[in-house]
């Protein structure tokens, strides 16, 4: 008989909190603006919240109620639904590791960038001087501040992926300290985490409605709105944009890695899990779709600055190649005077030609960025742009810290749990103790990304490490729900934990639809691996001062490959594992 | 001697300005500049006329003097080919010899040391007060002893590691106390809600027919 019960939230509110902590993180911010932008602005709305409907929600609900039921980490959970399908569990808390790797590296690059705001000057606003001080430095020059300070000062990157260079010490201390705030906020388990999250949770959303002010204010935020709001319906005839839809549900509710079943696992069994589900689907789809219209309103800005920029410089080329007074062009009549200096110089304005440059607003609303590239680049230029942006900077930052930070806590719950359900991790060692060595553990991984070829191995680590694992997990974990524990079984479970069967909706959805919507994914990520050619990935070229495009070198792709295998290996090796134990069993239990 | 001087007057006063027109202007020793006084100034431009030519040719002459101490003069320094734009191109004679051109190199290190004064005598930047060919010595921003990011640094690592430590010595406290009562009375944790540091745990109560009373009220028993 075990004399320490389970834990558990204080207050469901805690549950609920964590839960919309977790999945409303980075990728809200940085993937559905791009994604709203790449195919068709508002129009994009309509895949994605059918994908919601057939995919999100019924996954998300699945997944709390397993957790809920069988109150035991992933491992456990499934376990307990077949002994074969361990591996499952096995599976998803791998993947986590993987996530929880690199996700607290991006943590610490918002500290960095947090604390370098606390400057009279951005350190991203200008450019460093050259040696002798007749001018800037020349990768500066050629990219644009932000992006140096993001390449070169911030990760001091090398030109391809087999360079290594050494750590980067300020990386190190920032990634220090990332794991020693997520120690600090998991150290007593979700008692600490449960306190933490109501401030991770909604301070974000705060920041977010100060930056919806500012940026609808800035001028020329309504040519971002403008350009997002208005829908391009055919782009909803393209199958990819319904993929991009239904993967990006998919993984901005964080199925498959363990932790909601984690966070569940705590629950009272009574606990109604059916409202909670729907309401943090909910919030997250409508936080991407808040922070979609306040990353328009920055896109727009931006886009409207370095379109009347542009403008400045062919005024003044063309102010200095004819040596006008400086009054007589500005932007209205520049197209007019283009025309008249064409017609009355036109040797001198043959010359001038390839010096000049062609304006186009649409052109500086299309370019569509997402990832980090947004979040440090992007964001910060329009920031150093704004009145007081030490202060618009400060805040920015922090919010990326609580979004990072809420969902490694659910990251890292998701490896803790398991371990935790481990009777001899129980017995010999403390809570405060495994969660600290898996910090421990992680950091001392995650320091490989600080390196200086770091930020290569990250991005492989996003697009391969748990993507293609996750919905050959989440589609086991549907099929076995359905079909080997039983959907009638699951609604009996249901019926007992919150008073009343899911009705055929669910039922359906379960059974058909999202496992049909799932291999779908699967399929076309498989067809895209294979027909991409050699995997690639954007190097830093200095010289260049911009990313080009350079193929994986073999080892790298080997890695690759052993990172889309090594999770996925453990669901068919653990129920080998099983069976022959069980058959051993067999046989000595024979009568002899 | 009367005509010869009176010959060599005219001869300087018809020479004189042709001597600006072939010193000037002199693409190896002479500099274009380029002043955008609207785009630095907007509603407090001011017109450029005569007098601000004559303050550039001054400020320029006072730069060759701090240079090499030379005694230039306004007259020292040539000006043609003025546009609209407000651009034109100046060279310098040596004041010993008129027909004498100062090098280049002279003249770019002349104005590159009294740039900033240059600049501020026109209220004007070195964006807006451009010298073709003389790159600007650009200020050096103020270096701090300690980056100010590594202070911030300290503090927050500092309060975190603070906050770890109390987390961790308050948690050994209690399982110190938990441990020397249980170790008499180990009934007692069972009926309290013991902080086990994992959460608030509430052990499940059971009674005499091992039924789980987590669930029930207060049911009033009924005699039988």
């Amino acid at each position: 008989m075990e004399k320490e019960s389970r834990p558990s939230w204080e207050q469901p509110a805690q549950f609920v909190l964590a839960c919309v902590s977790y999945a409303v993180g980075l990728g809200n911010v940085w993937r559905f603006p791009y994604l709203c932008q790449m195919h068709g602005g508002g129009g994009f709305l309509i895949p994605y919240l059918i994908m919601l409907v057939l995919e999100g929600v019924p996954l998300f609900y699945m997944e709390l109620a397993v957790g809920q039921k069988m109150r035991l980490g992933s491992i456990g959970a499934w376990s307990a639904i077949s002994p074969y399908l361990g591996g499952v569990g096995i599976a998803s808390v791998v993947a986590s590791i993987y996530l929880c790797l690199y996700y607290n590296v991006i943590n610490a690059w918002s500290f960095w960038y947090l604390f370098h705001s606390f400057q009279e000057v951005l350190p991203w606003a200008e450019c460093p001087l050259n040696s002798n001080h007749t001018g800037y430095l020349d990768e500066c020059r050629k990219a644009t501040a932000t992006q140096y300070f993001f390449y070169r000062e911030t990760l001091n990157i090398t030109s391809a992926i087999s360079d290594g260079g050494g750590v980067h010490v300020g990386q190190a201390l920032c990634l220090l300290l990332a794991w020693m705030v997520v120690y600090l906020c998991i150290i007593r388990g979700i008692a600490s985490t449960g306190k933490v999250v109501y401030f991770t949770a909604t301070f974000p959303y705060l920041v977010l409605f100060v930056y919806l002010i500012r940026g609808l204010t800035l001028h020329g935020a309504l040519n971002g709105l403008k350009y997002m709001f208005t829908p391009k319906l055919e782009q909803l005839a393209n199958p990819t944009t319904w993929i991009n839809a239904a993967t990006q549900i998919f993984y901005s509710l964080g199925l498959g890695f363990g932790s909601l079943i984690a966070f569940a696992s705590y629950n009272h069994h009574n606990n109604n899990f059916e409202r909670q589900a729907i309401a943090v689907s909910l919030i997250n789809s409508s936080t991407s779709i808040f922070a979609c219209i306040v990353t328009f309103s920055i896109y727009g800005f931006k886009a409207t600055l370095n379109y009347e920029s542009c403008l400045e410089r062919v005024k003044l080329l063309l102010l200095n190649t004819f040596s006008l007074a400086e009054d007589t062009i500005n932007v209205d009549n520049i197209t007019y005077w283009i025309t008249e200096l064409n017609k009355t110089h036109p040797n001198q304005f043959a010359d001038l030609l390839p010096k000049l440059e062609s304006c186009d607003l649409e052109a500086e609303l299309d370019t569509a960025v997402e990832g980090t590239g947004l979040a440090f680049i992007v964001y910060t230029e329009a920031i150093k742009n704004m009145p007081l942006p030490q202060l618009w900077s400060v805040l920015y930052f922090f919010m990326l810290l609580l979004l990072g930070l809420g969902s490694m806590l659910g990251n890292v719950t998701a490896v803790t749990t398991p371990l935790r359900d481990l009777r001899f991790v129980t017995h010999y060692l403390s809570n405060e103790t495994t969660n600290g060595l898996v910090c421990l553990f992680c950091l001392v991984l995650g320091l490989g990304f600080t390196t200086r070829s770091g930020n290569y191995w990250l991005t492989m680590f996003n697009d391969y490490g748990a993507t293609f694992a996750l919905l050959l997990i989440v589609l086991i974990e549907i099929i076995s729900v359905c079909y080997i524990y039983g959907l009638e079984q699951f609604a009996k479970d249901i019926e007992d934990m919150i008073g009343h069967r899911p009705n055929w909706y669910w039922k359906i959805v379960w059974a058909i639809v999202s496992p049909l919507i799932i291999i779908m994914l699967f399929i076309f990520y498989i067809i895209n691996y294979i027909m991409g050619g050699t995997p690639t990935y954007q190097a830093w070229d200095k010289d260049l001062g911009q990313s080009v495009t350079t193929p994986y070198p073999p080892y790298a792709q080997a890695f690759i490959i052993l990172l889309l295998v090594s999770s996925i290996i453990c669901i068919p090796l653990s129920a080998l594992y099983t069976y022959c134990n069980r058959y051993t069993d067999k046989t000595d239990t024979l009568p002899k | 001697m009367f005509p010869r001087l009176h010959f060599a007057v005219c001869f300087t006063a018809v020479l004189g300005p042709t001597l600006v027109h072939t010193l000037c202007p002199d693409t190896a020793d002479g500099y274009k500049v380029r002043l955008s006084i609207k785009t630095a100034l907007g509603d407090d431009a001011y017109k450029w006329d005569e007098s601000e030519m004559f303050l550039f040719r001054a400020t320029l002459a006072f730069a060759m003097r701090k240079y090499n101490q030379k005694p230039y003069e306004v007259s020292d320094v040539l000006v043609c080919n003025e546009t609209q734009r407000v651009s034109f191109w100046f060279v310098v004679t040596d004041p010993e010899n008129t027909s004498e051109l100062i090098s280049g190199k002279d003249v770019e290190r002349a104005v590159r040391i009294s740039r900033n004064r240059i600049n501020n005598a026109f209220l004007l930047t070195d964006e807006t007060l451009e010298f073709l060919n003389i790159p600007p010595t650009l200020a050096v921003p103020a270096e701090s002893g300690t980056p100010p990011w590594l202070i911030v640094f300290g503090v927050v690592i500092g309060v975190v590691g603070v906050g770890i430590i109390a987390l961790l010595i308050s948690s050994f406290i209690q399982k110190r106390r938990k441990k020397g009562v249980t170790e008499g009375e180990e009934e007692d944790c069972e009926e309290e809600a013991c902080d086990k540091g994992n959460g608030v745990s509430h052990p499940v109560e059971e009674g005499a027919d091992g039924v789980n009373r987590g669930f029930v009220g207060d049911i009033p028993f009924t005699k039988l």
